[in-house]
């Protein structure tokens, strides 16, 4: 049964021997990863200009985001504000999320095992239990909107008294992941005919 | 000053005797600090202004002047303590405290005189470094316990100890600044969160007016400082913990053995946690007990002459301009320079005595706290109900007094005209018109109008006399009143009407109302509506509860002026990624300046 998400909380660590620091360390080392990571590819794919108005942006990133599972949390369509959110793997599907869980498993194990030991390697990426809230900002620039996105985990239950919570997506989900809603968001102005 | 930021700011080139103002250094809730120039001395010095915006305002002449005469007496009171107090902190002499060279009265206020240092405030510092190795912290911190004793020696404390309150000297020396307790003039009229720094105050500040709070309350703080330094955040804010420790929430903070774990040594992290200990009796109780367990039981290094430490970089000019609280010639008091401080509690408080009284168990303060809080719900609750039935009469008597027929011959009898709405309430709708009983406004006084002692009040009176009645507890009158100014555009009058539907007084609660309350003030630029707005979101109250938005509008809120959003904006901040700080920030720009162009 997948339980819980990301990282450490396999059912052979909450079983197992680490000891809560052991686990509050673990998590700590890889949040950090995962933050250095995300803000990385924030930095590339996280905010793009389009040449177009806020009234043609704003619904085509509302519809985009839709399509990708995310309904609206909280939304300021004059000022050009959304908040979605979704429960993982969306924005990803599941084929999606689990190609790129793949992907990052062996940096999650190998942080992983300097904490925990051999437990390490049966620590795996599960996205049940979490949700995954955008915000997305659309303000006017000079030459058109400038579209912001940034993302967090979010999980369903609280966590265990004392430990950090979990809010980096694994690397190659938050990649994949904007790279989706980019072209949608693109589909959708091209569709609207004013890309 | 010239800057748009500070509107009540006294101009550049002002002369206040022999010192003439050069710029403003910052603004916060309590005061303004100038960076002015000595021309008998030709030096330049740092000069602070009691100008409590919350009971008080500036005058076109200049000077200050309580915003009521109920305000009159808390500003008089505060008055008084600054100039105490700027006596008091004028006998330190102690490198790492800062220096009061005088104090004086003028403009119906009162300004300090301070030595003007180089440097940057250990906020922004940490800012710049994210964290601080152990040796540089050490730097910091064994300077500032050395001031602090002293403080405490002399029988008072702190109670503002926090990043923005210890500036870095341009030689890496720090200085304590802004002694805090002159937020005790303004006493019980603001929300606690503001009066205290959240992640940094002690629960003890939140709860006690004092017989609690000692050297273990700054011993706290300093800890704090010290946790945000290992850390890159502040530690969990102590009413948060205190939840933790009740079991309605799961948060905890995490140790600072925990955090800091091998990157600083044990003797510190443990240190630091015994700082951290959320009740005050299991706290270090003294400096010196604390400087022994940071040392390890050894003597500490003799910190009176720290070696030049911390490079703090030097800013260029180029730089300065954005940064609203300084940069480079950051004067001594930047920062916080709201707390127009002060060292004490109303009576003179003996720190260093031998058997502190007995401290109260932390169920004990909590159970106090709950009993506390249940006995200001029931005297809220009959405040409340004598508030209706006062509108009920009030509302029968207006009612009588449309239904009479108007006799011909006065004036008066015809219902005079309200005054003309100067732009319509756009998006947030006035409340129900059934709810509203709009107040008859006076018409501009006509030709044939009578003599002035006989007018009837105008809008700014009118709002006046409302805050007045909101102040001795008729909320219904206040209501009454505010409903009707809301009417007729007054944001103020919707922001003072929107506080009334959070707490149900002098109208039925309604999250919903007030939310639009602040909107429709937001849209007409009020910066008070910006922070409301941001706290509906940060409490998720009409809302759906959204750190990320909460931060755009407190945002908002400074950008517009107000200064007291500033720590709020900082505590959520603290809840949200970078990257989200950033995107929320542009957001807040956006919404300031949307207020702005309206």
């Amino acid at each position: 049964m997948r339980r819980f998400a990301l990282c450490l909380l396999s059912a052979a660590l909450v079983v197992g021997c680490a000891t809560d620091d052991q686990k509050r360390n673990a998590i700590n080392d890889v949040n950090s990863e995962f933050r250095v990571q995300y803000e990385r590819i924030l930095a590339e794919l996280g905010t793009r200009v389009y040449r177009t108005n806020l009234d043609d942006a704003f619904p085509a990133l509302r519809s985009a985001l839709g399509r990708v599972g995310m309904r609206v949390g909280d939304q300021s369509p004059r000022m050009g504000y959304l908040s979605v959110v979704g429960p993982a793997p969306a924005p990803l599907t599941d084929a999606e999320w689990r190609s790129a869980a793949e992907r990052d498993l062996p940096k999650l194990r190998e942080i992983a095992t300097q904490h925990v030991g051999v437990l390490g390697r049966f620590v795996s990426f599960e996205p049940e239990g979490l949700e995954v809230i955008i915000n997305a900002t659309a303000l006017e620039v000079r030459n058109g909107v400038e579209i912001s996105l940034t993302a967090r985990m979010r999980e369903i239950a609280p966590p265990k008294s004392g430990m950090p919570r979990r809010e980096y997506l694994p690397p190659s989900a938050v990649r994949m992941g904007l790279e989706k809603i980019w072209n949608e968001f693109e589909r959708e102005l091209r569709s609207a005919r004013t890309l | 000053m010239s800057d748009n930021a500070f509107p009540d700011a006294l101009p550049p080139q002002y002369g206040l005797h022999w010192y003439v103002l050069e710029r403003v250094l910052g603004q916060g809730g309590f005061g303004i600090t100038y960076l002015a120039r000595d021309t008998n001395l030709d030096q330049p010095v740092a000069i602070k202004e009691y100008l409590p915006v919350e009971v008080a305002t500036r005058r076109p002449d200049a000077t200050v002047t309580s915003r009521t005469d109920e305000h009159d007496e808390r500003y008089r009171w505060g008055l008084e303590r600054f100039i105490r107090e700027a006596r008091t902190l004028a006998r330190f002499d102690h490198p790492n405290i800062v220096r009061v060279h005088s104090v004086f009265e003028l403009n119906n206020t009162a300004y300090m005189v301070m030595r003007f240092e180089e440097g940057e405030t250990l906020a922004a510092l940490l800012e710049r470094r994210h964290a601080l190795g152990e040796a540089d912290l050490m730097r910091v911190l064994l300077p500032i316990l050395d001031g602090l004793e002293l403080v405490h020696n002399a029988g008072f404390i702190h109670r503002d100890i926090k990043p923005d309150n210890i500036h870095i000297r341009s030689d890496g020396t720090p200085v304590l600044l802004d002694f805090g307790s002159a937020r005790h003039s303004l006493g019980h009229s603001r929300t606690v969160t503001i009066l205290v720094a959240p992640g940094y105050a002690p629960f003890e500040q939140y709860y006690s007016s004092g017989e609690n709070q000692g050297p273990w309350t700054d011993i706290y703080s300093l800890g704090a400082t010290c946790y945000r330094a290992i850390a890159g955040r502040a530690p969990l804010d102590a009413i948060a913990r205190s939840k933790g420790i009740l079991g309605s929430t799961q948060e905890i903070l995490v140790p600072a053995t925990a955090v800091g774990s091998a990157r600083y040594s044990d003797r510190l992290l443990k240190a630091l946690d015994h700082a951290l200990s959320f009740a005050e009796k299991d706290r270090p109780q003294s400096i010196a007990e604390w400087r022994k367990e940071l040392a390890g039981g050894k003597p500490a290094p003799a910190p009176a002459k720290p070696a030049p430490v911390i490079p703090v970089s030097t800013v260029s000019s180029s730089r300065i301009a954005p940064m609203v609280w300084g940069g480079v010639g950051a004067a001594i008091v930047i920062g916080a320079l709201a707390a127009l401080p002060w060292l004490v509690p109303g009576k003179p408080q003996p720190v260093a005595q031998a058997e502190p009284a007995p401290a109260p168990s932390q169920a004990e303060v909590l159970r106090r706290m709950m009993a506390d809080e249940q006995q200001k719900f029931a005297e809220e609750r009959k405040r409340m109900e004598e508030a209706a039935r006062e509108l009920q009469s009030e509302r029968r008597r207006l009612e009588e007094e449309r239904a009479k027929p108007a006799p011909s011959a006065k004036p008066r009898s015809e219902p005079p005209p309200r005054i003309a709405r100067a732009t319509p309430i756009p998006e947030p709708a006035a409340p129900k018109a059934a709810e509203v009983t709009p107040l008859p406004l006076p018409a501009p006084t006509p030709q044939s109008a009578p003599p002035p002692a006989a007018r009837a009040p105008g809008p700014a009176e009118l709002l006046a006399s409302a805050e007045r009645a909101q102040a001795r507890g008729d909320y219904g009158e206040a209501a009454t009143t505010f409903k009707a100014l809301a009417e007729n555009g007054s944001p103020r009058a919707m922001v003072r009407l929107g506080d009334l539907y959070l707490v149900g007084q002098g109208v039925e609660r309604s999250d919903e109302l007030a939310l639009r309350m602040f909107r429709g003030a937001y849209e007409k630029g009020d910066s008070e509506a910006q922070q409301r707005l941001g706290d509906m979101y940060a409490k998720g109250r009409g809302v759906p509860q959204n750190n990320f938005h909460a931060y755009a509008w407190y945002s908002a809120a400074v950008l517009s002026g107000n200064a007291a959003a500033k720590g709020e904006q900082e505590r959520i901040g603290a809840t949200l990624q970078t990257v989200e700080v950033e995107q929320a920030r542009k957001l807040g720009e956006r919404y300031a300046r949307a207020a702005k162009e309206r």
